[in-house]
């Protein structure tokens, strides 16, 4: 019977702290990215181009932005006889007392029925938080190849941020493709090695399921910092994949910022486009909005826009999500506006990240000043913009906020979600955080 | 809750629409893009969708593939489930009635049977190929008011328009008391926008009666005004044909200035973007760094390195390094080449225009085109589907490149003033 024998479990219910207010109301992977899609819209659309068409996602952060996005999965294509997406979230077990899934591999233990019924010939686990663009089904032949009983997706990552990460030493077998796992470490304070790990693994199921059970009862549930050493001490056939590309891990607001910057420029290291990346057009309505208007007094460079978007004023190096109005006399430069943000009249926005839903008032200014027009942002305005350690940081912007005119917010600073109207004062200081 | 308004709807959309020249040489006017996103025909099925009306059929006779696929299963539109539903209807052959349709009137003659297996009150007939804002269910409740056999919706048009158009003129009461079809010295400036509601019992016996009488504004609404109760539904808002490709042309420019009154976003237009490319499937547009944009409509997928300037762009359009679109309507995957320069003209899907070309060269824009004088006569340039334009070429005002040509079309490196290839 021509049922699929890959079953994809996708782990998508992390909040990640230093998100901060970007995650308040919504996990990782239904955070917004690109002027368009949500950043697990990347691991979607790399199972469709892969023929990966049966799925599982594991969520229980908040999931409701997530579960609307999924929708049917129609988008991509993940509906029909074999084909789905099962949002699969914690539940109450009248067995066990502990009903939250207390880590990555417990939220697959909890599950373990699922992966039964659908028996697939190989199971693999992704993150949904990730960016990045690859063809699983070349890493699944590998672990054919291999008969491996765990295959790891690796990157290259510089030696200095590789204690972040899983790291794995990997001999060269097959050079340039990969080879078999010599040693795993989970975010090792002296890393060895520079390839880590994607947290894109294949497991054989029996090995996944038996592995999971054995673990079961311990008081630690994570895939990096248990199940891999479990089973290297096992000597199990672990093997790395290697994969060659972009990834964007956006684990804090630069590196969040830093992975939408790079989808511009005259040759993105991100190109949604020849990644064939998809998302639900139905989410948030985004088919609905017709193409964006330009003003007859606009300018906008180096830029991405989508459909619904009205530009009157100056946009640079920055990426609009739909519905977004930027007016007359405003300069946004460096930013990444989600949806149906308004910004008044002559505003400045400077590298400033922005949750969907904000009014900025007329002449309101964010982030470091923007040329001779706006005048500096000064101590003057009771602000230091330059504080050693300051300069250059990410302003980010909660959502549904209604930011007065005129209002002055310093480079660096957190502005919480839908602050009350009361707590805005003229000035927010750099790095400032207003709860 | 959700009030049932029980009207059928059927929309006319079988329309040639010739005058739209080679826009109209692979689809059916309704089926032709507009503002980057939509086709015409997303306007009627939008105003039908927002007027809270759920049965619709549409009759089609001539180039109906792109537009049955457009309408696909109705989704789009919410008329899917279990008491809605949008159903094709296209001529038939068949114990009677075997015949290509032969007007508005015998298009809905041909199709008695789908009326009456609906047993409604009313029947909302429309075109498909205008661009306009209408709630069907304030003119269905004016026609109750009035006890009306038939409404017609009414609008005003300058004298010098409205012998394009069927005109009425009218009693104190808005009831029509005399009808005058395309009239060449018009009494009123009074014009029919082709939307009627009709009772549904009074349209089957008005039907039934001659089958001569095939079309509503020729035969069907004389008499009617003759005989019975018909009145004028007064509309006041934005409405065009956009029959001609000059008219075509400025509905399009109304897109980009904010006082025009059209906003489809607004009026709760939709397309389906499921069907044909899946026109919304694209990623965000990419403004390069020297890019100019000015007064324009963008849509996603575009790529914009060179200077665009009171413009419309369709999904993944291509401007590059040095080029310049000015005035001018792109429909969707054209690649304008570096150094090209296009000029108040219409390019149907997937152009190429080569590097160095030009079209709509010079400032003579009074020279109609030789074979089409009355399609082309403002200056407009068209340029036909996945047509080639070769590098360096030059290409003169109201000129038509025929779709798919390519490099040997081109004898000369030149395209005069008025002519075709």
């Amino acid at each position: 019977m021509n049922t699929p024998s890959t079953l994809a479990m996708i782990l998508a219910g992390s909040r990640v702290d230093e998100l901060d207010v970007l995650t308040c109301y919504r996990p990782k992977s239904a955070v917004p990215f690109g002027g368009f899609c949500r950043v697990i819209d990347f691991a979607l659309s790399n199972l469709m181009n892969s023929s990966i068409e049966r799925i599982a996602i594991l969520s229980q952060y908040r999931s409701f932005s997530l579960i609307n996005h999924i929708g049917t999965g129609a988008a991509w294509d993940m509906i029909g006889r074999f084909r789905g997406i099962s949002i699969l979230p914690p539940f109450k077990d009248n067995m066990d007392s502990a009903d939250w899934y207390l880590g990555s591999a417990d939220a697959v233990y909890k599950n373990l029925d699922f992966i039964r019924y659908h028996r697939p010939e190989e199971i693999l686990i992704l993150s949904g938080d990730h960016i990045y663009n690859m063809d699983y089904r070349k890493m699944i032949a590998y672990h054919y190849e291999k008969k491996a009983d765990l295959t790891i997706g690796c990157i290259q990552v510089p030696l200095e941020k590789a204690h972040r990460f899983g790291v794995a030493a990997l001999d060269d077998e097959d050079g340039e493709r990969g080879g078999r796992v010599l040693s795993y470490w989970e975010k090792p304070a002296e890393p060895q090695s520079r390839w880590a790990s994607l947290t894109v693994l294949c497991f054989r199921p029996e090995v996944l399921c038996r592995a999971l059970e054995e673990n079961h009862g311990k008081n630690s549930y994570e895939f990096g910092r248990d199940i891999i050493p479990m089973l290297m001490e096992q000597n199990c056939r672990i093997y790395g994949y290697k994969h060659q590309g972009y990834w964007g891990y956006t684990r804090t607001v630069e590196e969040y910022w830093q992975s939408n910057m790079d989808l511009l420029g005259e040759n993105p290291k991100i190109d949604m486009e020849k990644w064939g990346v998809r998302t639900n057009l139905a989410h948030r309505g985004i088919c609905d909005v017709q193409p964006t208007l330009i003003g007859e007094k606009a300018t906008v460079q180096n830029s991405m826009i989508y459909n619904g978007c009205v530009v009157e004023g100056e946009v640079r190096n920055s990426i609009l999500f739909p519905g977004v109005h930027v007016g007359k006399g405003t300069v946004v430069e460096g930013s990444v506006l989600f949806f149906n943000n308004e910004i008044g009249e002559n505003c400045s926005l400077n590298k400033v990240v922005a949750d969907v839903n904000s009014v900025f008032g007329e002449g309101v200014r964010v982030g470091p000043s923007l040329g001779k027009d706006f005048g500096a942002v000064t101590a003057r305005d009771g602000l230091n913009p330059r504080e050693p350690g300051m300069a250059g940081a990410v302003t980010v912007i909660g959502w549904n906020n209604q930011i007065p005119a005129c209002t002055v917010i310093g480079e660096g600073a957190t502005i919480d979600p839908q602050l009350p109207a009361e707590q805005w004062k003229k000035c927010v200081a750099p790095g400032e955080v207003m709860r | 809750m959700n009030r049932k308004h029980d009207a059928l709807v059927l929309l006319l959309a079988g329309g040639v629409g010739s005058r739209l020249n080679i826009l109209v040489q692979h689809r059916a006017k309704p089926a032709v893009p507009f503002g980057g996103l939509y086709r015409i025909i997303d306007f009627s099925l939008s105003n039908v969708m927002n007027s809270g009306l759920t049965k619709v059929g549409v009759l089609t006779q001539y180039k109906p593939l792109s537009l049955m696929e457009h309408i696909g299963t109705g989704e789009a539109w919410d008329f899917t489930g279990r008491s809605r539903g949008v159903k094709i209807l296209p001529p038939h052959t068949g114990f009677k009635d075997s015949d290509w349709y032969k007007g508005t009137a015998d298009a809905v003659r041909q199709n008695i049977d789908f009326l009456e297996v609906n047993p409604v009150d009313e029947v909302v007939l429309l075109s498909g190929d205008h661009i306009y804002h209408m709630d069907f269910h304030a003119m269905l409740e004016y026609h109750r008011y009035k006890k009306a056999d038939v409404t017609v919706a009414m609008m005003v048009v300058p004298k010098s328009e409205i012998h394009q158009f069927g005109a009425g003129i009218i009693d104190a009461k808005n009831r029509i008391i005399e009808w005058e079809e395309k009239p060449k010295n018009p009494r009123t400036n009074l014009a029919s926008m082709g939307i009627y509601v009709f009772n549904r019992r009074y349209l089957l016996d008005t039907l039934a009666r001659n089958r001569d009488e095939v079309d509503f504004g020729m035969h069907i609404l004389p008499r009617a005004i003759k005989n019975d109760n018909v009145f004028a539904y007064p509309f006041y808002g934005y409405w065009r044909d956009v029959g001609t490709i000059q008219a075509y042309w400025e509905a399009n420019m109304d897109l980009l200035r904010p006082g025009s009154g059209i906003t489809p976003e607004k009026w709760g237009i939709r397309s389906n973007v499921e069907a044909e490319e899946r026109r919304a499937d694209r990623a965000p547009a990419r403004y390069g760094a020297e890019a100019v944009v000015k007064g324009s409509m963008i849509s996603a997928g575009c790529i914009i390195k060179g200077t665009v300037i009171n413009s419309v762009l369709a999904p993944g359009v291509v401007v590059e390094q040095g080029a310049v679109v000015k005035d001018s309507i792109l429909f969707a995957d054209c690649v304008v080449d570096a150094g090209a320069s296009v000029d108040l003209a219409i390019l149907d899907k997937r152009v190429h225009v080569g590097s160095g070309a030009v079209i709509g060269a010079g400032s003579n824009r009074h020279i109609p085109n030789r074979k089409k004088p009355t399609h082309l006569y403002t200056g407009i340039t068209l340029i036909g589907k996945e047509a080639v334009l070769p590098r360096g070429v030059v290409v003169g005002r109201n000129c038509i490149i025929n779709s798919q040509t390519h490099y040997d079309a081109y004898p000369e490196n030149e395209v005069p003033d008025g002519e075709s290839v």
